[in-house]
């Protein structure tokens, strides 16, 4: 129907944004353009891009959307509405918690954010991150003042629809959300449509004490090709908590890509994964205790049916200063079919000598015998399996404090059955 | 009500079930005994439709219906209720919400009405009560940390909910104190009724002082080599399995 995205047609686009940029932001670009020229979009050459074939799903023909999930309804939170990527200001209110449009602070030779955009946990090589660097145009920047606790949440609501959603070199949006001292926000994505090709960057730094809670919905179209990142850095005592849903497309990826800088600092990563026809869906997790005492907890879980397939690789590094360091990662997964396939990838690098980490992962069908109790009591085997996936999720969904939040993601998972139920009744 | 007849079962290609026939008319209580290996549970499997649990040849009529053509929800729906030996655990389903979705799915696959949340929770409320099972333990997920006790508490309060005419219990006493087999056994005996039979499987005869049988049958080798009233299981009691039927079972 369209063409395709290609190298030359990105490289192009970057040239194009030399002339009329401001100095700081002009040599940001410049340096994430070169870079990028030299590397190209990530292959399966690079170790972590092993699992998931970005060029082979960018150099398939776009196809059509399929229609988009309804967005959740937050009431009270303070709305971003990108449309196919650009922000709708007229539909948002952000204003009232101080919430400034990317473009915006993009135009201003003297923000004070310049030193923040593209500082944040930077990772230099990283061919999707210098991309998205090179051609963000959208997004928003939040600065929560110390000891200011946002009480309604931040919800950044991504639609995309229509042909627009499907330009051929794509649509890339950063978020920069920095919380000073003490301060605490909730933050909420919502991804419903069909991106042709987006790649979308949150940075996130937190002060000593401040607090941020995360939960992405990413629910985008079988055809959607998506790559995000989000990038952190933990001062003392801050604490990070996310929650990433997502179902996949035919290219889905999101990265986490945490720096627990400071004593005391701590990160809760949860992620809830279900997929089905045959889309792919990448959660890959890296995080780096550089300080003393830091904690983080990952628990992910993941449901494939179909001809679907999972990627689930968890990182973590502990440096020589990051004594005492408490660091939990679980991962486990559903194969409701044959043909369904996970890969699991859990690393840890650890350079200090008195650490606690552990690491755990299985893959495995449903229990049979649970299914034939449930059976007995005359409950049929398509309901029988649905009660069991939803059971086998519920600890990851309960891990969500906001009663509201957590009915969002609970109806998500109970939509994803009902639109699934086909694919998770049958062995194939 | 139950018609067994010439019924061969395997499982994993070993054939366990050798021939095995039984009648159990309505109200009636049957005791079925047997060693261990004798296909004590693998008879209250291949009556419940479990996978693996293959008939080879025979027939089971249930209310004159064959059973075996049967789904294990279907069987559950017509009347047919396993107590099991080890109730599972499940994490992540709440006590409350099984037991709501088994008498709704069980309501439906008969054409029946379904319970709205307000009713169901009056109908589970009262018989919770009778079998002292705790509101806490409902809000629990499924067996989740309950003692065997109350496990098996939990069964039979599915079994009244349920209200089927056939029940089958899989050795209920195993795992159970003398207390808790009291109660368990107490609440068996409340649900007695002229049109509901009971099939109580088990090892030891000390059940059946408490659940008394009309009839009491010793399974051996895969099929009924005794039959007799409430008597032969204390001659059984007495002589041992060896000593009753002889080492050949």
């Amino acid at each position: 129907m369209s063409e395709t995205t290609s190298l030359n047609r990105l490289l192009d686009r970057m040239a194009g944004y030399k002339r009329d940029t401001v100095p700081w932001l002009g040599a940001l670009r410049e340096e994430a353009r070169t870079i990028f020229a030299g590397s190209g979009l990530p292959t399966r050459r690079i170790e972590s891009w092993k699992y998931s074939d970005l060029s082979r799903a960018l150099a398939h023909t776009q196809q059509g959307t399929s229609p988009a999930h309804p967005a959740p309804v937050l009431p009270g939170a303070h709305l971003a509405l990108f449309k196919n990527g650009i922000l709708d200001e007229a539909r948002s209110t952000l204003a009232e918690i101080g919430a400034v449009p990317l473009r915006q602070v993009l135009a201003d030779p003297a923000t004070p954010f310049a030193n923040e955009i593209g500082h944040v946990n930077p990772q230099k090589k990283h061919a999707l991150l210098n991309l998205n660097t090179a051609l963000m145009e959208d997004g928003i920047v939040l600065h929560v003042p110390a000891h200011t606790t946002l009480t309604a949440p931040l919800y950044l609501r991504y639609d995309w629809e229509g042909e627009e959603a499907r330009i051929p070199d794509g649509r890339h949006l950063r978020v920069l959300i920095l919380l000073d001292e003490g301060a605490e926000a909730t933050f909420v994505e919502s991804h419903t449509g069909t991106p042709g090709f987006s790649t979308i960057v949150n940075e996130v730094r937190l002060a000593t004490g401040a607090r941020l809670k995360h939960i992405r919905f990413d629910r985008l179209g079988t055809e959607s090709r998506q790559s995000a990142i989000t990038l952190g850095e933990l001062a003392s005592a801050a604490h990070y908590k996310g929650f990433y849903l997502s179902e996949g497309g035919r290219f889905s990826r999101h990265e986490a890509l945490f720096e627990l800088n400071e004593k005391d600092a701590e990160a809760q990563l949860d992620g809830i994964f279900l997929v089905a026809d045959g889309r792919h869906c990448d959660n890959t997790t890296v995080i780096t205790h550089a300080g003393p005492e830091t904690s983080s907890r990952q628990s992910f879980r993941g449901v494939l049916a179909g001809d679907s397939r999972g990627v689930y690789q968890g990182c973590v590094r502990v440096r020589p200063d990051a004594q005492m360091t408490d660091a939990r990662q679980m991962s486990r997964t559903l194969l409701l079919s044959r043909q369904a396939e996970i890969a699991i990838k859990p690393e840890l690098e650890i350079l200090a000598d008195n650490v606690k980490c552990s690491h755990g992962a299985t893959a495995g069908e449903l229990d049979t015998a649970a299914l034939f109790f449930l059976r007995a009591r005359g409950i049929p085997e398509a309901e029988a399996r649905a009660l069991l996936v939803e059971a086998f999720l519920s600890e990851v969904l309960e891990a969500i404090e906001s009663e509201p939040l957590r009915a969002c993601a609970a109806a998500a998972v109970s939509d994803w059955l009902a639109i699934h139920a086909g694919e998770i009744a049958h062995v194939e | 009500m139950l018609e067994i007849e010439d019924l061969h079962a395997s499982v994993q290609g070993k054939e366990i079930l050798k021939g095995l026939s039984l009648k159990v008319g309505p109200g009636e209580v049957h005791a079925i005994m047997g060693p261990n290996g004798a296909g004590k549970s693998t008879t209250s499997y291949a009556l419940a439709g479990r996978d693996g649990y293959d008939v080879t040849s025979g027939h089971v009529r249930f209310k004159g219906e064959d059973l075996l053509v049967l789904k294990p929800e279907e069987r559950a729906a017509k009347g047919i209720f396993l107590a099991f030996q080890y109730p599972l655990e499940i994490p992540g389903v709440s006590t409350l919400n099984f037991l709501k979705t088994a008498v709704n799915a069980q309501a439906k696959l008969r054409g029946e009405p379904v319970l709205d949340a307000v009713q169901f929770l009056r109908v589970v409320r009262d018989a919770a009560k009778l079998l002292n099972v705790s509101e806490e333990m409902l809000k629990r997920p499924l067996n989740v940390g309950f003692s065997g006790g109350e496990k098996k508490r939990n069964e039979v309060l599915q079994m009244a909910l349920l209200k089927p005419s056939l029940a089958i219990l899989d050795e209920t006493d195993s795992g159970l104190d003398i207390d808790a087999l009291k109660l368990v056994a107490e609440g068996v005996n409340a649900f007695r009724a002229p049109d509901r039979s009971f099939l109580v499987i088990t090892h030891y005869q000390r059940l059946l002082d408490y659940i008394v049988p009309d009839y009491v049958h010793i399974l051996a080798g895969g099929k009924i080599v005794r039959s007799g009233d409430k008597s032969l299981a204390l001659r059984l009691e007495e002589q041992g399995y060896d000593g009753l039927i002889g080492k050949a079972a």
